[in-house]
């Protein structure tokens, strides 16, 4: 990443249907950089006629600077859980939009920029609850843009989610953390020519 | 050894010199080189031989016509298992002579000492052979009421399992535990049953009074052993030989010389691999089956470089001891343990990696069982490798091969974990996977264990079992222990079958590493 990121500001739009968790996994992200990290940060959620229902966002931003406009225009993370949601946001990508998205319920259709997929809510049923696909998310954020630390990220997860479920949702978190270090690892095997183990 | 034939007339012309034959030197007249088996070559060296020369008639001139040829093998084999030993190739020889050679015998016998003294003394220290002491009453008392053997309420329910019984062997272990129960010690058929048992543990897997056989056999053969009964060891006992001269303190073995330049080896590491003893068994069987199993040992290390862990390893690892602890060896187990985990520790090693299911099963219970305190934890690769592939972001290439699965019994019976491995094949890209009729718990034995027992009965089993094999119309055996794989290729070779069992075999570890792939 250039230096131009790391001291700018990080704009991150969370999408998807109403009920996954995008609200909360936009929260934790700004709770975590916040108080966390103790940065600044901005979190509004979308309030219009897909809190009905339907396709729904989150955004945040993360400064080191005070912020002074909490919308989100180019989204420097763009997470989505729905095609709906993708479909959405496309034309707000920039081609140095870091697109994360569930591989089984995304399409791509575009391959304007870097994207990394998971299937966070197939692992969230193997876990055994599928609303833990956001949390599985949150960790594969975690590691592939490092936006907030792990720690935070762990703590500020422990703190929101509904309790008696910490534990389950810190496993998720984990989950999704190492399915990212795995996705990069891979990444660099592939960059140097060596994907297999003879 | 001096062959009866050629070279002992040339010795023989020597003494009737009087020429000056080393003192050192002590001739053994042989019938014939050919017949010096490897376990007899060895034998020599654990008796307290710092050298051994072979010496016997030259090529054409064998009066039985493939001595001379038989010889050379055994020879190169051993000296290759001496090097990986740590003993020194040099140590053993083979040379040739013609009746008229005596001078040139001469020159041979005093070059050879001369090789051997600049080796100086062998490091071998188990000169004496133990002798066979009065077992105590107590003991073998002891051994029945720490496992219980009272509780057997006589039910047939291990007969009706044991595999050596229904491939038609006159074996029972209940018989066997009442009769021992009994104080029927001297009879023949209590002094070979104990030793034929394969330890594979069915039996107690459907025991009603949960009596643990395998490990009540184990120890019985402790008690057996020290009242001097021979262990009806198999390839005359070579193997068991091997692992006691491992037990010696000075010894070094040097058995990592052959690993391959690209394995990434970091000697800090606190991860271990421990890799066991396949490198001797892919030399003793190399004329014989050819099989592979150290193969295992260099995919296993691949794998967990694919995984960016940097292994150490013992240089001078020591057998894990599993097999002279099952042949009725405690003494020499216990000091191989002892040595093995001094090793470890003075490493700092937190934690031990190990594919073959005998080290794991021996290093993560047995050592404790017997009183070693561990401070590292000890890991299957299987645990391993499940626990990062299950990471995600890993993929299999197709294998275009129907697959089937043997179950090895330390990991599958003894340590319960015959669900581990198919969770590992079922992510593997075979055409499909069927199992065999008798699978996980209730597989049928690869035919042996400790070396021990191996018979025509044993045989019948391992055919049975690979014709089950072919009935499930598949055609890789997919194996994951190195001893299923030779016993299995032993079986295979039955010369009155032909190619009926033939059958491609590779270890699930090998399996995994040649198809395994970054997404």
């Amino acid at each position: 990443m250039t230096d131009k990121h790391k001291k700018s500001k990080k704009e991150i739009i969370i999408t998807g249907f109403g009920g996954q968790g995008i609200i909360m996994a936009g929260r934790i992200l700004g709770r975590s950089a916040a108080l966390g990290d103790r940065k600044e940060s901005v979190f509004t959620q979308s309030y219009g006629p897909e809190s009905r229902g339907g396709a729904c966002n989150a955004q945040v931003v993360i400064s080191e600077e005070p912020i002074r406009y909490p919308y989100v225009r180019h989204p420097d993370i763009l997470i989505c859980m729905s095609q709906t949601g993708y479909e959405k946001f496309i034309m707000q990508m920039t081609n140095e939009t870091i697109l994360l998205i569930d591989q089984d319920l995304v399409h791509l259709t575009l391959n304007k920029c870097d994207s990394f997929s998971i299937p966070a809510t197939r692992m969230a049923e193997e876990l055994g609850r599928k609303m833990m696909a956001n949390i599985i998310m949150l960790g594969f954020c975690t590691t592939i843009t490092k936006v907030v630390s792990i720690d935070a990220a762990l703590d500020s997860v422990a703190d929101s989610v509904p309790k008696g479920t910490e534990e389950t949702n810190i496993r998720a978190f984990k989950k999704g953390f190492d399915y990212g270090l795995a996705i990069l690892k891979g990444r660099d095997r592939k960059a140097v020519g060596k994907t297999g183990a003879v | 050894m001096l062959c009866n034939w050629g070279p002992h007339t040339a010795f023989q012309i020597l003494q009737d010199k009087g020429a000056e034959i080393p003192p050192e030197v002590k001739m053994i007249r042989i019938p014939c080189t050919g017949r010096i088996s490897k376990s007899l070559l060895f034998k020599a060296f654990e008796m307290g031989a710092d050298g051994v020369a072979l010496i016997g008639c030259e090529p054409g001139a064998c009066r039985y016509g493939s001595g001379t040829a038989a010889a050379r093998e055994n020879t190169q084999d051993m000296r290759e298992i001496l090097g990986l030993l740590g003993l020194g190739k040099e140590r053993l020889r083979l040379a040739t002579f013609l009746p008229d050679d005596s001078e040139l015998l001469l020159q041979f016998l005093k070059n050879f000492c001369r090789d051997i003294q600049s080796l100086g003394k062998s490091p071998l220290a188990l000169g004496k052979a133990t002798k066979p002491e009065a077992a105590s009453k107590e003991l073998l008392s002891d051994i029945i009421s720490s496992h219980d053997v009272y509780a057997c309420q006589d039910c047939g329910k291990c007969s009706s399992t044991c595999p050596l019984a229904l491939s038609g062997k006159d074996f029972s272990p209940r018989a066997l535990a009442s009769s021992i129960i009994a104080g029927d010690l001297d009879s023949s058929y209590v002094n070979e049953d104990v030793w034929a048992c394969l330890t594979c543990g069915l039996c107690y897997d459907r025991c009603p009074s949960g009596i643990n056989f395998p490990e009540f056999i184990r120890d019985a053969r402790r008690f057996f052993k020290k009242a001097g009964v021979d262990g009806r060891e198999a390839h005359g006992g070579f193997f068991q030989s091997l692992m006691r001269a491992m037990s010696s303190p000075k010894i070094k073995t040097e058995r990592w010389t052959w690993l391959p330049d690209n394995i990434k080896l970091d000697h800090e590491s606190k991860v271990l691999f421990f890799g066991g003893c396949a490198p001797f068994f892919d030399v003793f069987f190399r004329h014989h089956l050819s099989v592979q199993t150290s193969d295992i040992i260099v995919d296993s290390l691949r794998l967990l470089n694919f995984f960016d862990i940097k292994p150490a390893l013992l240089k001078d690892e020591r057998c894990c001891g599993h097999d002279l602890l099952w042949s009725g060896d405690q003494e020499n187990f216990l000091r191989l343990a002892k040595f093995n985990v001094d090793l470890i520790h003075s490493l700092g090693i937190k934690e031990v990696v190990t594919s073959c299911p005998e080290c794991y099963r021996t290093l993560k219970h047995d050592y404790t069982n017997y009183g070693l305190e561990l401070k590292f934890k000890v890991t299957h690769i299987y645990d391993f490798l499940e626990k990062e592939i299950d990471k995600g972001a890993v993929s299999f290439k197709k294998i275009d091969k129907k697959l089937t699965f043997q179950d090895p019994c330390r990991l599958s019976r003894l340590e319960q974990k015959a669900d581990l491995p198919r969770m590992l094949i079922k992510r593997l890209k075979g055409d499909r996977f069927q199992e065999m009729p008798d699978s996980k718990a209730a597989a049928i034995c690869c035919g042996n264990s400790a070396w021990t027992g191996c018979d025509s009965f044993s045989k019948a089993l391992q055919v049975k079992r690979l014709r089950q094999a072919h009935g499930t119309g598949s055609d890789l055996l997919v194996t994951a222990c190195p001893k299923c794989q030779i016993h299995l290729k032993c079986a295979m070779e039955d010369p009155f079958l032909g190619d009926e069992l033939s059958m491609e075999m590779m270890d699930l570890t090998s399996l995994i590493a040649k198809t395994i792939c970054w997404e």
